[in-house]
Parts: structure tokens; sequence; C-alpha cells
């Protein structure tokens, strides 16, 4: 007679083909697109969720519920992988209603955390617990994965003796017993024990960086550094090690967070986001040529194709980036693009006077915004500068390298794309303090044509400083001209108008153009001036200059060159007074914050203070 | 006026059918007029369809007297068109009953409809009851009906009301679509000593029993509100039928010879009946009906929801239209001349309906269930389309895979080109052996006896012997200078000189461990490495030369020497005392030393023999003391344990907390005498375990084993368990032998082939563990 195979049998049969499958789809899902990844993936789920819906379509019953659950379980690995946490969620809430009916307890709550209690205590000691666990297993990464910390830290307890049952397989007595449990039991899609492991690292990393967020660093530095001796994929090991070091950056102990990030890069050598910190602690710590390194290693690393993640065992259906998904770290992992870092390293180099250096990677930088399609280009514009202002700190680079013809052919770029836009008159309002940010009368438009007319006059200065550094002062003159004849078109509104650069840390965009603006005026009067006195124009020069000091009292070479002026006017005795004025001044604005092109050019004549000293000297002998 | 109301109401939703194509109603009227001998009266209406007119049209009606008592209350139970036995063919029947007045017994007759459209009764029955719940109307015609926990039934073959003789708890009843009516009854049966229960069927015209769970599992019988038996047939007597059945947890189950094929999730609960249409190149569906008028279809291949519908009064499956295949009759509003509103459809392109857009003005759109409806159907169409294109994509994978494995296997065979057996044996034999070795230790051994002491030589602390299983462990602790270290340590024991002239060599071998300083306690000294070296002691040479030992020098303050010899030979001859004697060679200058190397024997001491002196017994009961017993039994057990080191390495995935996992393992205890040793003591003594782990990095570490080989490949297999899969065990120092050749387990023999093999086996590549490959033990 034939005798149908029961259900059990054939159910259980079916889950232990459809896992196998999946795993030989995941095994071979190294070569495969992830698209066919994806696709696998969705099959494997719809097949394990009609499988569920068979079994569930009869009365809970004992001897199917392992079965039942671990069935749940790959349903709701394949559902997770999918970021389908809501029916995930739904299944695991079902089969824990059903677990309770199986075992004769009811439970009429909708608190999950109820739910859990109930469904782990009447699992027992039975042989539904384990499976009960697993399944409690996935509802920890749905928390994870949703970021709900303040459930995983409800079950505390739950979880940890999970870890030890699931991990340590501390139940197990001899190995024959488990191993005849083993052969019976139906398969699993992903081992619970690899998932508690990702899932004790991740709930470890994920707590750290909420820690780290809410200020208590020393409490997240401890649970990171116990966490970074769990078992672990290189990634996660290293992400225990970067966040370690981001506790102590921020407790302050910036070389202890160094040796953090160094062992985050030991330990997994893609861990770029661990440059990136060091990178900056360099910079807090002013170690300018460890940031420059670190900023060129970063660069170059960016630039690595995207290395495929080696495929250890097949891959895991459940990666970690999907439990990692929560703000707070995802702000700490962040890794500028490798232009911006480009950038960074070429701005670093010029300031610091690697300026070779500087230039090439300014030319690097330049050609690739060319040549990347406009797409990713459109993406980086927000962090970068604007191209414009780009050019202009490459010319300065160039002019810096003693390449005036280069620098000049930049400018030309600048001035043809400008001209037409600069407008006939502008007006820009000095922010006044107390009112705040609201009181800038000015729209996006018209902010757009002070910056347009800025640049413009900024490539005019920088042909000007060209020509000078050609001792071609004629028509250095004539450039200088263009630039003052830009600036004046810029009107400033303000009743009680003080000329008077604003404190450097005005880090309001209107305070930085007029701070520019001052500042360019300086120079470019002050540079004529120069321009004059080498021509011996010394009237036009004194004149300049003055105005100059005006503009912008702070420029030691305007009043050095005054003071020259005066002198060779045979008014030795003010050119004294304006040299020794000069050298009191103190105050030294902050290079890094101005515009690479406002800098003051390193070439064109100069002026030695020693001489000058002697000069007075004799001065006051005679 | 009041019998107008009433005899409207009468009108309403009457008992319907459908039967060759067209659908027939029955209704019980008063009959008309008021006369005594006048009683109650079948009406029957057939209606046919009229595609012109999209309506129903009167093709014949009709009345039968049922009662002539007045005041007897007739009332139709049921009815349905089912095959009759007697005149093969399939007639519409109605099951009425008529209450006495006392309502102390009940009259019941199922009357068929004849072609010549004409009332007759076929089986009439007499019961004391009202019968409840469902009632069956099967082929024969055979009515079925519970009661009190019996099923029982009736037909013209019977001959009267029958009793099923098998007593069901719960009981599904159906009907195989067979060239011979066959009407079952399943259901379970309790067995009276287990409180298990098992599948019975039974048929109704023969009455033979079969086993149920050939059309049902065991386990739905109790859930299944309602089966359709869909295919059947008997091979060699073995009954093989597909089955539909709708379950009270909201499913619709295919069953293949009592095997879940597929599962649906049905939207409403209560369902009630399932009908089968088949709509011909199309595929069939399932028309589930449910109470409150629901109805759900499902598509028979796909097994997905086709459409839905509500607050339908009646559904007939049948070909209204004449075209061939079935149609769906869903009758929405009824009455027993026409129907109101109505529509008949089979979701593949026939939809008449009537009724539902008089209402609406035809302009109006048809409501957007409609379109539902069509998408639903629309989808499910797809939804089949895709699976066999599914089906067939996988079909080209494995064709394509077959394919390119076949190539490869061509062009291999074509270039000749054979797998490549790596054959680590060579790799590691040559030049490993220096022959010069031999002519240079016999030249040392000659200078041996007359090489004076030095001055400072190492002091003997302490000399002790242990026996275990057939071995002696004798063991010594010195204390050396650290400006004069000693190198090549070793211990060999001689007879007593008692009656011999000459003093006998025994066989033994030495190891050397490097212990903590004697001042500061053990536990402080975790982080120097305790290790220890294994070597054997050739029988006719009392002094060797080992590469392993010679590039350590012994600087540390105190060292512990200990030598392994069968004990047979000693108690054979009747020797209870030997002396014990050490070898070493001392270096004055630890980076000249081998220049200078001068071998040196001293005298330890004498041991006597006692076999009491058993091996570990006091650290077994208390591995936590610190006690000088304690470490003499730990340097023992070291001693005649076999010793292997693995290399545990996992590149992409840092293996955790390893000394954490095996102080979890049952029997596992720290001995305190050197803290970074764990004995796992899970079985008895005569399965001890040494174990020390030592992390090297958290992606690699060392693992020392000292136990049997047996133990050990047990231990390493419940590690890979652990250990990540991505992992490899590389064995860096075996006990001595092969380690995957079993057999040649000969501590005693020791040749000086095994001492080429020890010497190999640190080199040999050995065959990498990893967890896809099992030891077999």
């Amino acid at each position: 007679m034939y005798q149908p195979p029961s259900l059990l049998e054939k159910w259980s049969q079916e889950n232990n083909e459809l896992v196998n499958k999946c795993k030989q789809q995941e095994a071979g899902g190294g070569a495969v697109s992830r698209d066919h990844r994806q696709s696998s993936l969705r099959w494997c789920s719809s097949e394990f969720h009609k499988l569920l819906r068979k079994i569930q379509g009869i009365p809970p019953h004992v001897d199917h519920s392992q079965l039942e659950l671990a069935v749940v379980y790959n349903t709701c690995v394949c559902f997770t992988a999918q970021s389908q946490f809501s029916e995930a969620e739904l299944l695991l809430k079902e089969a824990t209603e059903r677990v309770l009916q199986v075992t004769g307890n009811n439970a009429d709550t909708s608190d999950p955390l109820v739910l859990w209690r109930a469904g782990l205590k009447s699992a027992g000691n039975t042989a539904l617990h384990p499976h009960v666990l697993y399944l409690l297993c996935l509802q920890w990464a749905l928390w994870l994965a949703k970021c709900q910390l303040e459930n995983i830290g409800e079950l505390q307890e739950q979880m940890s003796s999970l870890c030890e049952i699931v991990c340590d397989g501390v139940g197990d007595c001899s190995p024959s017993e488990a191993k005849g449990r083993l052969s019976k039991s139906p398969l699993l899609v992903m081992e619970p024990k690899r998932l508690t492991e990702l899932l004790q690292i991740c709930t470890s990393i994920a707590q750290g960086a909420e820690k780290l967020n809410e200020g208590r660093s020393s409490e997240a530095l401890s649970d990171l550094q116990a966490a970074s001796a769990l078992p672990a994929t290189r990634a996660l090991v290293a992400y225990t090690h970067l966040l370690s070091g981001s506790c102590l950056a921020h407790m302050n102990r910036p070389q202890m967070a160094l040796q953090c990030y160094k062992r985050a890069l030991e330990t997994d050598s893609r861990c770029v986001c661990a440059l990136y910190r060091s990178m900056l602690i360099y910079r807090q710590l002013g170690n300018t040529q460890a940031e420059i390194q670190a900023l060129r290693l970063l660069h170059s690393t960016l630039m690595l194709p995207p290395a495929t993640e080696p495929v250890l065992g097949g891959i895991q259906p459940l990666s970690p980036s999907l439990l990692l998904s929560s703000q707070s770290l995802s702000r700490l992992l962040s890794v500028p693009s490798a232009l911006s870092v480009l950038y960074s390293l070429a701005l670093k180099c010029v300031l610091s006077g690697r300026v070779t250096e500087g230039v090439e990677h300014y030319l690097d930088l330049l050609a690739a915004l060319h040549s990347e399609d406009q797409h990713a280009v459109d993406a980086e514009v927000s962090v970068l500068p604007r191209m414009l202002e780009l050019y202009l700190e490459a010319g300065t680079a160039l002019l810096f390298t003693r390449r005036p013809a280069d620098c000049m052919a930049f400018c030309n770029e600048v001035i043809s794309t400008t001209l037409e836009l600069v407008p006939e008159k502008v007006v820009l309002e000095e922010p006044e303090e107390g009112i705040g940010g609201d009181a800038r009368g000015l729209s996006v438009e018209g902010e757009d044509k002070v910056a347009m007319l800025l640049w413009a006059a900024a490539a005019y200065l920088l042909q000007g400083h060209c020509h000078t550094h050609l001792k071609d002062w004629k028509q250095a003159v004539t450039h200088y001209t263009r630039c003052i004849n830009l600036l004046v078109k810029v009107h400033l509104k303000n009743r009680d108008f003080q000329p008077q650069i604003p404190a450097a840390d005005v880090n309001v965009k209107h305070g930085k153009d007029l701070c520019t603006l001052q500042r360019m005026k300086g120079l470019s009067l002050a540079w004529r001036g120069i321009s004059f006195t080498q021509m011996d124009q010394l009237r036009e020069a004194l004149r300049d200059l003055q105005l100059s000091l005006q503009a912008f009292p702070d420029y030691t070479g305007a009043g050095l060159w005054c003071g020259e002026v005066l002198w060779r006017l045979g008014r030795k005795h003010e050119a004294a007074a304006c040299w020794e004025k000069t050298w009191s001044l103190t105050t030294q604005t902050s290079v890094e914050k101005l515009p690479l092109y406002l800098q003051d050019p390193q070439s064109g004549p100069l002026l030695d203070s020693v001489e000058l000293r002697l000069r007075i000297q004799e001065l006051g002998l005679t | 006026m009041m019998e107008s109301v009433l005899s409207e109401d009468l009108y309403r939703n009457p008992h319907r059918l459908s039967h060759c194509g067209k659908t027939i109603s029955f209704n019980c009227k008063r009959a008309p007029g008021t006369n005594d001998n006048e009683g109650s009266e079948l009406i029957f209406c057939s209606l046919s369809f009229e595609r012109e007119g999209n309506t129903f049209l009167k093709a014949a009606d009709g009345a039968a007297v049922i009662s002539r008592k007045r005041l007897a209350h007739v009332d139709i139970v049921k009815c349905k068109s089912v095959t009759d036995a007697h005149k093969r063919a399939t007639a519409p029947c109605v099951l009425v009953i008529k209450k006495s007045e006392k309502r102390s017994s009940f009259q019941y007759s199922l009357l068929t409809l004849s072609s010549s459209n004409r009332l007759e009764p076929c089986v009439e029955f007499k019961l004391p009851y009202q019968m409840k719940g469902a009632v069956y109307i099967l082929q024969g015609p055979t009515v079925l009906w519970r009661h009190e926990g019996g099923v029982l039934y009736t037909s013209p073959q019977a001959e009267g009301v029958r009793q099923v003789p098998i007593h069901f708890s719960h009981c599904v009843v159906g009907e195989l679509p067979l060239h011979k009516g066959q009407v079952f009854v399943l259901g379970l049966q309790k067995l009276p000593e287990e409180s298990t229960s098992q599948t019975l069927g039974y048929f109704v015209e023969d009455g033979q029993v079969f086993d149920g769970s050939v059309i049902l599992p065991h386990l739905y019988i109790s859930i299944t509100q309602c089966i359709l038996v869909v295919a059947a047939d008997r091979v060699d007597g073995v009954l093989k039928c597909d089955v539909v059945a709708a379950t009270s947890n909201r499913q619709l189950v295919y069953f293949e010879n009592g095997v879940v094929k597929d599962v649906c999730q049905l939207p409403f609960e209560q369902p009630e009946n399932i009908q089968v249409v088949n709509t011909g190149r199309y595929g069939s569906l399932f028309a589930v009906s449910f109470c409150e008028g629901h109805v759900c279809t499902i598509w028979k291949e796909t097994f997905q929801i086709a459409a839905l519908w509500s607050s339908v009064t009646s559904i007939h499956v049948d070909d209204f239209l004449g075209c061939g295949t079935d149609q769906m009759l869903l009758v929405f509003k009824d009455r027993v001349i026409a129907l109101e509103e109505f529509l008949i459809t089979d979701l593949c392109g026939i939809s008449f309906s009537h009724g539902q857009d008089t209402e609406a003005p035809k302009t109006s759109p048809p409501p957007p269930e409609n379109y539902l409806l069509t998408l639903k159907a629309l989808e499910s169409r797809l939804q089949s389309g895709l699976t066999v294109l599914q089906e067939l994509q996988r079909e080209v994978t494995v064709k394509e895979s077959v394919l390119r494995q076949s190539v490869k296997a061509l062009t291999d065979v074509v270039s000749e080109r054979e797998p490549v057996l790596t054959q680590h044996e060579q790799e590691g034999l040559i030049a490993l052996w220096d022959s010069d070795d031999e002519s240079k230790n016999e030249a040392l051994d000659d200078k041996i006896h007359d090489i004076p002491a030095v001055s400072s030589k190492p002091r003997i602390d302490k000399l002790w012997h242990r026996t275990t299983e057939g071995r002696m462990v004798v063991g010594v602790i010195l204390t050396t200078d650290r400006s004069a270290p000693v190198t090549n340590v070793s211990l060999s024991i001689l007879t007593d000189t008692g009656q011999c002239s000459r003093p006998a060599v025994i066989q033994t071998q030495s190891q050397v461990f490097w212990l903590p300083a004697a001042c500061s306690s053990p536990s402080s000294s975790s982080s120097s490495s305790f290790s220890a070296s294994t070597f054997p002691e050739p029988p006719a040479k009392k002094s060797k030369q080992h590469n392993a030992i010679s590039t350590n020098d012994l600087n540390a303050c105190r060292v512990a020497v200990t030598a392994v010899t069968k004990l047979t030979p000693l108690l054979n001859s009747g020797r209870v005392k030997c002396h014990v004697m050490l070898h070493y060679i001392q270096t004055p200058d630890a980076f000249s030393f081998m220049s200078n190397q001068r071998p040196v024997v001293l005298h330890c001491g004498q041991v006597a023999l006692d076999i009491q002196n058993n091996l570990h017994t006091e650290l077994l009961k208390t591995p936590q003391l610190i006690a000088d017993e304690v470490r003499e039994d730990f340097l023992s057990l070291l001693a005649v344990l076999d010793h292997w080191v693995f290399h545990i390495d996992s590149p992409e995935y840092s293996l955790g907390d390893i000394n954490g996992w095996i102080q979890k393992r049952v029997g596992c205890k720290k001995i305190e005498v050197s803290p970074q040793y764990l004995l796992l003591n899970s079985s008895g003594p005569s399965a001890l375990m040494l174990l020390n782990w030592h992390q090297i990095t958290p992606f690699q570490g060392e693992l020392h084993v000292h136990s049997s080989q047996l133990q050990m490949f047990q231990f390493l297999d419940s590690l890979l368990a652990y250990l990540p899969e991505s992992c490899s065990i590389q064995p860096l120092k075996g006990a001595g032998e092969q380690p995957t050749d079993i057999k040649s387990v000969n501590k005693g023999g020791r040749t000086s082939e095994m001492l080429l093999g020890e010497y190999l086996v640190p080199r040999l590549p050995w065959k990498q563990i990893s967890k896809a490959h099992h030891w077999k033990c």
C-alpha cells in the first residue's frame, strides 16, 4: 500500500533543499552581479514564505514546531536581508504566539518585549528553546537595523544568555549527542552562531557610536575596547578600533587616538576612515608634514578601485551594513570624496611651502574635474570651492613656482568667464552686529555678482603680480589699475563705515566678502605703488601706498614701501616714522583663512629691514 | 395584501442549481386556494441565458404537490445536480422536509427533476429528528448527514437509512470523479489505547475502509471545511488523487496523493463549497464560496487568487452560453422566475452582467472594483507566465554550466593536461638530514666522560619521579647562573652499577621547560613563555645535538628537565634504583657558544623506583593548588603526553575568545602553577588533556595540545565548529610521528627514521585543515 510521506518529513526536506539552493546561490555570488544576488534572494524569500504558509496552515503541533521555527528563521533572514523589516517582524510575532499556543500558554499582548519574555519562558527547557533563541537573534537584528537600541537594552539579560548558548554551545554536553541532534534538525540559511557574533559586534559598535554622540566617551571607549576582542570580520574589528580612537580624540588624547586609528588600519587596510581621522588629528596637532602625508595616503587609497569583499565560505545573507545604519555612526564613518581630499592636499602643500607639489595636485584636481563625467562632478561641486576659485588658487600656486605665463593663462580664463557678468555697480552691506544674518539685503544673485567681481579683480591682481615678477612695471600698473577699477564698483553701505577689516573669525560669508574686498584693495594699491616706485613715479607711488594703508592698515609691505618712497622723496624723518610704525604692527592676520590668491606675492622687489634700520640709525646720527 | 407580501418573500432567494446550461430554481409555496385538501407544493422554474437580451428567459416551469395536509410545514433543505446511478445521467435533485404537526417525526423526500420536466420522488425516509449542520446530496443520488457523532446516509440502492460503522471525531465528505461514483467519508478515529488518532476513509457504496491519508494528511482532517477531488485514478488498486481543501485557517491547499503541493491564502473566513471551472485553453479555476456571500476564485495552475466578489447569493458553474467551456454564474439578486442581478464570467474574456450596470447610468465607467478584478486576473496570468519563464531560465543556466564543464573537460583531454598532484614528501626530504652529525656526535661522545665539571655548574634543586601507565618520568629542576647559561640540556637514566660492571643507559626522551624565576610567583609571569621542546634520546647516544634547543639559550634562572622511559625494562632487570645524569653545554658567552661547545655531564642523584608514586593524583584533585607536588605532576604530565602545536590563522575573521571557549568546556580547570595552561579532564584520568592557547593577533594564534592523538582530534573537531569558516589550522610540531599516519603511533621503538620524521614534520606542509575537510578519527 502506498504510504504518503509525513508532512514533517516532506517539509523538512523542502526546507533543506531550499537552504542548500540558497547557499549555492550565495557561494556563486562572488562572481555574479548584485542584481542577480538580489533576485535570487527574492526568490528564496518567496519560496521560504510559501513553505511557511504551508506549515502554518495547520494548527501548531509540538512535532512540527522545531521545523516551523526553523522555516520562520530562514524566511525572516531572507526578509531582513531585503530590508523587509515589518514583514519579518510580523512573522516573528506570529511564530512567538504559536510557540505560546503549543506550550499551552497564552499572552494577550501586543508588546513585543512582553511577548518575547513569555515565549522564552514557555519554551523553557524544551527542545524548542534554541530555536526560539534563534528567532530572538533575528528580532535583535531587526531592532538593530531599525536603530531601536533601547529594546535591545531591555532584553539584555535574555540576549547575553542567548550569546552564551548559541555561541559557546554550552548546552551541548557530549559531541556525539549534539551531532545526532544536528543531523535531524532542519538546516538554516545562516548559522545562528555567526549571526549572533555579527549582532554582538554590530550592537557594540552602534551603541558605542550612540554613546560617543551623547558625549559619554569614556563609557563608550571601554565598551568598544571590549568589543574589539569579539570574533568578527576585519572590517568590523577595525570599526571598533576606529571608534575607540574617536572616543579618545573626544577625550582630548590625540596620541592615543592615533594609536587606535593605526590599529584600525593594521586590522583592515580598507578602513579609509581611520586614515581620514588620523589626518584630522594631525591637523589639530599642527603637524603639517604628517597631515600632508596622511592626505596623500588618503587620496591614493580613495583612488583605488573598490576592493571586492573577500568571499568567506559564501557571503552571509545579512551584511553588517544592514545592521549599522544609525545616523550617528554613519556620521562617524563618513569620509570626504577623493577630489575634496585632493583639494585639501593641494592647498595644504602650497600653504606649507611645498609649492611645486601643490601645483601638481592642483593640476591633477583640475584635470580630474574636467575629465570626470558631469554627474560625478555635480556631486563634488558642493564640497569643493567654485571652479573659478580653483583656477585662481592654481594660478597663485603657479606664480609661486615662478611660472607667470601659466598663471596668466589661468587668469585670462577667469577674466573671460566673469567679465560679462560683472555688474556696473554693486552694493555690499556691512554686517551689523546684533542684527545677525537676516540683515543681509542681498539676493543670491547679488551675492553671485559680488563673487564674480571679486574673482575678476583677483585675476587682474594676479596678472599684475605676474608682470611684477617679470619686471614689466608698465603692464603691472595697467593690471593693478584694472583690479582697482573693478573694486571701486563695490559700494559699501554702512553709515558708520570704518576702514577696518572685520575680525578674522567673522565667518559670515558676507563678512568674508568684505574682508576679501579690503585686502584686495590694499594689495592692488600697494603693488601699483611699488610698480610706480620702480618707474620712479614717486608721487603716484606715494598716493597709492597711502591709499593702500587706508584700506588695509595691517599690510606691512605697503608700510615699508611707503617709507621708502618718502625716503626717496627726501622726507627721511617721515620715512623713519613710517617704518617704525610698520614694524610695531603685531597683528598678523591668519594667512590660512584667506583665499590663497590674496597672499602676498613671493616675488617682486623686496626691502631689507636690516638695511632700513641702518638707514634710520644713520639718520639718527646725522 | 398580506398574502402578496408573503409570496413576494417566498419568491426571494430561492434554492437554485444549474443543470445542462440552465439554471433551475425551487421554492415551496402554499397551493393556491384554501381548500381543505390543498397542501404545500414545490414549484420550479428553469431559466436559460439569452445572449441578445443579456438576460435569462424562462425555459420551463412546473409544480408538484408535496403535502396535502394543511398544517404540515414543507421546506427545502438543499438542492443539487448529481449523477443518478440508475439512469447514468445527471439530474437535478431537491431534498424537502415535511414536518408533522406534532413535530415528533420528520419526513424527508428527495425529488429529481426528470428530463420531461416532472418532479419525481426518488427516496423517501422518516427521521425522529431534524437534520442539523451540513447535509450533502451526492452522486447516487445519496443523501448524507451527521447526527450525534454518527454519519448517516441513504440512497435508492441503500434501501433505508444507514449509518457508517465507524465513529469519527471529525469528518470530511467528498466524492471521487471516478467512473463508478465513489462517495467517501474521511475521518479521525480515536485509537482506544493511544492518545493519537488515525485517519480512516470509508466508501459509502461498498463499505470499504481505506487509509485516509492518501487523500488528506492526518493533521488537515480536523481543519478542513470542504474539499474537492480534482482528479482521481486507481493504479494497481492504489488510489491516486489530487485534492483541494479549504481549511479553517483561511487557506486553500492543493494535495497530490496526500502531499501538500501548494497553498493559497484565502481572504475570507468559513469556506462552504469549492467548484472547479474549466475555462478551456486558459486553464481551470477554483471557485470557493464562503458564508455571508463571499466568493473567491483561484487559478489552478498558479494557485493565485484570480478574483473576489461579495454579497453573492449563489454561484453556479455550467456552460450557460453553450460555448463548450464553463462559466460562472454569480447571482447577486435572485427571484424564482428571474435573475435580477447576475454576472456570467470565466475571467478569460467572457463577461455578461445584468442588473449591476442598469442601476448606474450607462455612461459612467465600470466600478473600480472591476478594474481591480481585471488587474488581478491579468496579474495572475502574468505570474503563471513568469513562473514558466523562470523555470526555463533555470534550465538554461543548468545546461550552460554542464556545457562549460564538458568543454573544459574536453580541452583538458585534448591538451593532455592532468590534475597536478602536489607531493610534499619530495619537497622536504633533501638537505634536512645532515649525515655529518653522526661523526661529530661520536667525537663528542668520547670527550664526555673525561670533561671535568665547570666551576659554575647548574644547581640541582629538586629531583623527582613519577610512574604512569607503564612509563616513568624523571624530572630535575635546576637553577643556572645567568652569566653562564647552559644549552643542549637533556637527562639520561643509568641503571645502578651494583652488580654490573658497566652502567647501562636506558632509552629516554627528554624535555626542557623554562620555568619562571623561583623568587617570583608563577602566576605573575604569565607573559614569559613557558615553552617546552621534546626530543628523544637515541639508545646508543647519551648526548645529541639538537638544533631545536641550541638556538635557545638558557639564561633564565630555573629550568626543569624531564626524561620519560618505559617502565618494563627497569622492572624486568630488577633495578629499582637508577642514576639520573644531566647533560648540558655551558657557554660563558651567549654569543660565542657555537665555537665553545663543551658537553658536560652532571650526576643529579639517584631515584629509587616506586611504582606507587603515581602521576597527577594531586594535580587532578586540586589543579588550583600551588605546590611543588603539583608542579612536578604538571611537568610529568607534559613529559608523558604527546604534544602538538597548531598555528591557527583566520585571515578575514577574528578568532574571538578562544581561551574563554576552552574554559567553558566541561571539566576544564586552570592550572595555577602555570596559569597559561588549562587542564581538560572531561572523562576520567585516561583522557587528560593540557591546553595552552597563545594569541598572537586577533586573527592568529598558537594552540599547544598535550594529549593522546585521538583526543587531540576530538578536541580539534569541536574547535573547528567554533572557529570561523575561513580559518586554517596548520600543525607546527607533531608528537614525533606523521600526524596523519595513526598506525605509526608507537612511542617506544624510536629509530633514527622516526627521528627523521620528527624533523620533517615542522617543514612538511601538512594538509590544511579547514572546515570543509572533516577528519575521520
